[in-house]
């Protein structure tokens, strides 16, 4: 916001309330990342009652959403925002969606972590691949935050970017465990677990590439879904 | 705590609201005070009042004087003690004072003068006979005294009651008279009209050297005609005159002498004591339409003021006509087209300093310009015929009205510049955007929403006009016009001649009149008669106004 | 990229902007200045209005937008010290050329006040007051165009029954479409309209809202408005002015989500101080 218009709105409580919206947004990703963490340490460290505290508190995070849920509907029916406004609140309202969304999944990998622990499985040896995707998928929000917060257009592109390498260690990932499988049909179960882990943990990696659209749009009015992302590059820097 | 009570009810400005209150009180105390009194001394002439036969010593004389009370005050007996009153010293009440009485005695002809003064102290008796009779005279003021007999061709009259028949006698004269008078003043005063107009035109032909045989023929013939007419018509009236003259009546003055009074010479007759209150009513307001309908007599002490009232109206009316497009075209010029700057900023001033110069200014300005440059120049082209006497380079009716509406053109041109100034933008806009030109839109939105404002200019003009004497004097308003200047002559409005006015009326009655007692009413009377007039035509203007303000109500909100 | 889609949304699913964006051009306006005496209201106003479109302008007070609306039917002329250079053509010609007549212009350009300004007659001789000026008079025909405007104003089924009655009788926002019916009775091109909703409630304001939408197919409208969220709902095109110049002309669309200019930015989103 800061970088599209320096004064402020002649409505100081119109400002308040923007920055309000923002920083409970930021709030809510905070939230969201730290799930995120604690959920992959669970995971790692096969800690079931760090993965309780995780899924004990997702609905932190739900009801965070429902609240800036509101002060967004708020702001659109009593501000009528416009322009930059205007593209704030409607990123602000998916982002949330979005966040929400990989509250759920951090909800979905602690517990994977819960039934892995009840295994009693020497997790690291066997599942190393699944940190490099997690420390990846984990960087990625924390940037894609950090694009928003600080409306950084091309750190927001680099989260966006930074999804196809995601999916890739994905994939190497699941045909990874498909070996395991293939190998020890009585580890299925097992791996399985993991699997649904790794697919929350990529799902986590395609929101945070949404929030680093909606952090393009909310700066540069540019719609950048499903477009080719090197003519978006070229349009956005030009 | 007094002072600071004081002081609060000081600075609740109640004060000033008393204050203000008591302006006002005192302005309508003023207004109403004055025209009561106007109303009650001019509308208190018309009542029948009571004659009384007063008997009075005088050097030893017992005399009997018939007569109204006008007024009757008390004064001290030193203030009287040069006026020659009766002998007797032992006077007065235990103060010393008299009270006198104003009488009108009537019978001027007979007596000399109308009023006198009587003394209580020298009264013996006064009573109110029944039968002591009232005349009004087309001479000599009114009569009093005691009916005696009628007659017919110098034959008494004697099968009949006295009074009765005397009263069908007179309606009978009255009824003549006004043949008389239509024939006169209607036809036969048309007839000579006409043959002065021949006159006119045989001359104006004489100067064109046009007057050839032919012409002179028709004319001769013309005239012979009119002149044929006019003999049928001098007969009728000469047989008039013959009828009219048959009768007279007997009458015995106050002191007791007896004379002949043809019935020809009385307008009016009344037995006053006789009368009851409703008669009285009826008489009095026969009276008052008389006093309104009639022409004057007598130097203007008696009879009506009717060609005043229709002068003022009629002379009220052209000016309205006159000023009214004169004071918009140029108040329209002056807002709507004239470039604003300091040019029409001075015309502007000059204007509005226009309206404080003295009226009598507008007068001498009016006979110099209209009167005798004006009216001189198109005597000589158009009016040679008539020449040495004027036709409009003398004084008249055209020319008071140019004279008024120019003393009012300043009020007109005030009141409609303010009126267009007010007419909103946005309706000049909603039509020009329409592509009307600026005259359309002058035509049919501007000026009709001004007209509200014109009228009140026009209301504003009327009242100044019709109260306006001064300049007239100079300019057209003579104390006794022979004819109105609307009659039924072509062309109808004749706009050359001279007309009375409520307002000369007013001051010839009153200053310059031979017998200023008997006028003193009259002034009051007619002075009512001219607010009225003028209070009639406002109302009528205010009611305009209203009408049309409600029509083209500005818009408001 | 394979799931990524690369056909563009059509943006016609938005009713507002349904206008064939391929219109031809009404009025070219060419580098259009204003000169109050020695002060400059207007400054080199470039841009094209499309025919059958709703162009707004918006701008703060004394940006000269009601100055520029007023330029169009010449509206401007009535100021003794006005001065325009430049040129606005229309249908091919200029319509500041010495040899346009102005009345006939303003006949082609209608325009309607913001207070609305009904004249004090009755309100079949207010919508019959410029075809009378085009020197109409018989009455049936009189009768049969003021009630195809009024009906075209929205306004027929309100006042059939009184067209005798004064038009000062009727509730503002009838006034006003009252005005309108009386700027289209004429049969202009164009039509401007100034703020028409600025003294109206709500609910007259959407009236007139939805009308200006109705009237878009048969003329092109101009409209100057203070009101941003009005100027989104009803145009096309958006013009954004700010001290006499043209800050930004636009898509409606463009302008309200994604203003181009800064200004534009900070104004519409009331950052504007």
């Amino acid at each position: 916001m800061e970088s599209n218009s320096t004064s402020q709105h002649i409505s100081h409580k119109f400002d308040e309330e923007m920055e309000n919206l923002r920083n409970q947004v930021l709030k809510m990703g905070g939230l969201v990342e730290q799930q995120i963490s604690g959920a992959i340490d669970a995971l790692q460290n096969t800690n079931a009652s760090g993965a309780e505290k995780i899924i004990l508190n997702d609905h932190k995070v739900n009801a965070l959403e429902v609240s800036i849920d509101e002060a967004c509907t708020q702001i659109l029916a009593r501000r009528q925002p416009a322009a930059s406004d205007l593209r704030m609140v409607v990123a602000v309202i998916k982002t949330i969606t979005d966040l929400e969304r990989i509250g759920d999944e951090a909800e979905k990998i602690a517990k994977m972590a819960l039934n892995l622990a009840e295994e009693d499985i020497n997790f690291h040896s066997r599942y190393a691949g699944i940190r490099h995707l997690s420390d990846q998928v984990r960087r990625m929000v924390h940037d894609v935050l950090d694009a928003y917060a600080r409306l950084n257009v091309d750190a927001a592109l680099k989260v966006v970017r930074d999804d196809d390498e995601a999916d890739k260690e994905y994939q190497d990932l699941i045909r990874l465990l498909i070996t395991y499988m293939m190998e020890d049909p009585r580890t299925i179960s097992e791996v399985l677990d993991v699997m649904w882990a790794a697919r929350a943990l990529e799902r986590i990696g395609d929101h945070a590439k949404n929030i680093g659209e909606y952090v393009i749009y909310l700066v540069k009015g540019k719609d950048i879904r499903h477009l080719d992302l090197d003519d978006v590059e070229k349009d956005i820097l030009s | 705590m007094i002072n600071q009570q004081t002081k609060a009810w000081f600075k609740s400005g109640t004060p000033w609201i008393w204050l203000n209150a008591g302006a006002i009180a005192i302005a309508l105390v003023a207004v109403f005070g004055l025209l009561l009194l106007i109303l009650f001394r001019g509308m208190s002439h018309f009542w029948p009042a009571n004659v009384e036969a007063f008997h009075y010593q005088n050097n030893e004389n017992n005399l009997t004087v018939i007569a109204e009370i006008i007024e009757s005050e008390t004064v001290p007996l030193e203030a009287l003690h040069n006026i020659e009153i009766s002998d007797n010293t032992d006077v007065g009440d235990e103060y010393g004072n008299v009270t006198r009485y104003l009488v009108k005695t009537g019978n001027r002809d007979i007596l000399g003068s109308d009023f006198r003064w009587l003394y209580d102290i020298d009264l013996l008796d006064r009573e109110q006979p029944e039968n002591i009779m009232a005349l009004e005279r087309i001479e000599w003021g009114n009569f009093y005294g005691y009916l005696n007999a009628v007659y017919e061709n110098g034959n008494l009259v004697t099968d009949k009651e006295v009074w009765p028949e005397f009263i069908d006698r007179l309606n009978r004269t009255n009824d003549i008279r006004d043949q008389i008078l239509q024939l006169e003043q209607g036809d036969i005063g048309a007839i000579n009209y006409q043959l002065e107009r021949l006159r006119l035109k045989e001359k104006r032909l004489q100067l064109d050297n046009k007057l050839t045989d032919a012409a002179i023929k028709e004319l001769e013939e013309q005239r012979n005609n009119l002149n044929q007419e006019y003999g049928v018509l001098l007969q009728q009236t000469q047989k008039l005159y013959q009828q009219i003259n048959r009768d007279s009546i007997k009458a015995t003055v106050m002191d007791g002498s007896e004379v002949t009074i043809p019935l020809e010479k009385i307008v009016k007759a009344w037995q006053p004591n006789k009368m009851s209150t409703l008669n009285k009513v009826g008489y009095y307001l026969h009276t008052l339409w008389a006093f309104i309908t009639e022409d004057p007599r007598e130097a203007n002490t008696e009879g009506g003021i009717f060609p005043a009232i229709f002068g003022t109206v009629l002379m009220v009316m052209l000016m309205a006509v006159l000023v009214t497009p004169f004071g918009v075209v140029a108040a329209v010029y002056l807002r709507e087209y004239a470039k604003q700057g300091v040019l029409t900023q001075i015309i502007r001033i000059t204007v509005n300093n226009l309206a404080g110069v003295p009226s009598i200014v507008y007068g001498i300005f009016g006979l110099g310009f209209f009167v005798y440059f004006l009216g001189g120049n198109i005597d000589a082209l158009f009016y040679p015929e008539a020449l040495p006497s004027p036709t409009f380079g003398t004084p008249g009716l055209l020319w008071s009205s140019l004279t008024l509406a120019l003393l009012t053109l300043p009020v007109v041109i005030v009141a409609t510049e303010e009126g267009l100034s007010r007419i909103p933008r946005s309706l000049r806009e909603g039509s020009l955007g329409l592509g009307a030109t600026k005259a359309e839109t002058l035509w049919r939105i501007v000026l009709p929403m001004a007209s509200p404002a014109i009228m009140t200019g026009l209301i504003l003009a009327v009242a100044r006009a019709a109260g306006e004497v001064a300049p007239l004097m100079l300019v057209g308003v003579v104390k006794l016009a022979p004819t109105l200047p609307l009659d039924g002559n072509f062309p109808f409005l004749h706009l050359d001649r001279k007309f009375m006015h409520l307002g000369f009326h007013i001051y010839d009655v009153g200053f310059q009149s031979p017998n200023v007692e008997a006028a003193r009413p009259l002034v009051y009377a007619t002075s009512f008669l001219l607010v009225v007039v003028i209070v009639t035509l406002n109302l009528t203007a205010i009611n305009l106004r209203n009408k049309l303000r409600e029509k083209y109500r500005a818009l408001d909100g | 990229m394979t799931e990524a889609i690369a056909t563009k949304i059509d943006p016609s699913i938005l009713t507002s902007s349904s206008a064939p964006d391929d219109a031809e051009t009404c009025m070219d306006v060419n580098k259009l200045n204003l000169f109050y005496g020695e002060s400059q209201a207007l400054t080199d106003i470039s841009f094209q209005m499309k025919k059958n479109h709703v162009t707004a302008f918006i701008g703060p007070s004394g940006c000269g937008k009601s100055t520029l609306l007023r330029c169009f039917n010449r509206m401007n002329d009535l100021v003794d010290s006005v001065r325009v250079e430049g040129e606005i053509i229309l249908d091919g010609k200029n319509i500041y050329a010495p040899d346009i007549d102005v009345t006939s212009l303003r006949q082609r350009v209608g325009m309607v006040f913001q207070k609305p300004n009904p004249f004090p007659m009755s309100i079949l001789e207010n919508v019959a007051y410029g075809l009378r000026l085009q020197g109409i008079k018989k009455r049936s025909l009189l009768e049969e165009k003021v009630e195809w405007a009024l009906r075209g104003s929205a306004l027929w089924d309100e006042v059939k029954d009184r067209l005798d009655e004064s038009a000062l009788g009727l509730s503002g926002g009838q006034q006003q479409r009252l005005v309108i019916a009386r700027a289209i009775a004429i049969e202009p091109e164009i039509l401007l309209l100034d703020e028409p909703a600025s003294a109206l409630d709500p609910i007259s304001t959407l009236k007139i809202e939805e009308l200006i939408y109705e009237l878009k197919s048969q003329y092109t409208i101009l409209i100057v408005t203070h009101n941003m969220q009005q100027a989104a709902r009803v145009s096309d095109e958006t013009a954004f002015m700010y001290m006499g110049e043209m800050i930004e002309f636009g898509k409606t669309n463009e302008i309200f989500t994604n203003p181009a200019k800064k200004q534009t930015e900070d104004y519409i989103t009331g950052r504007y101080g």
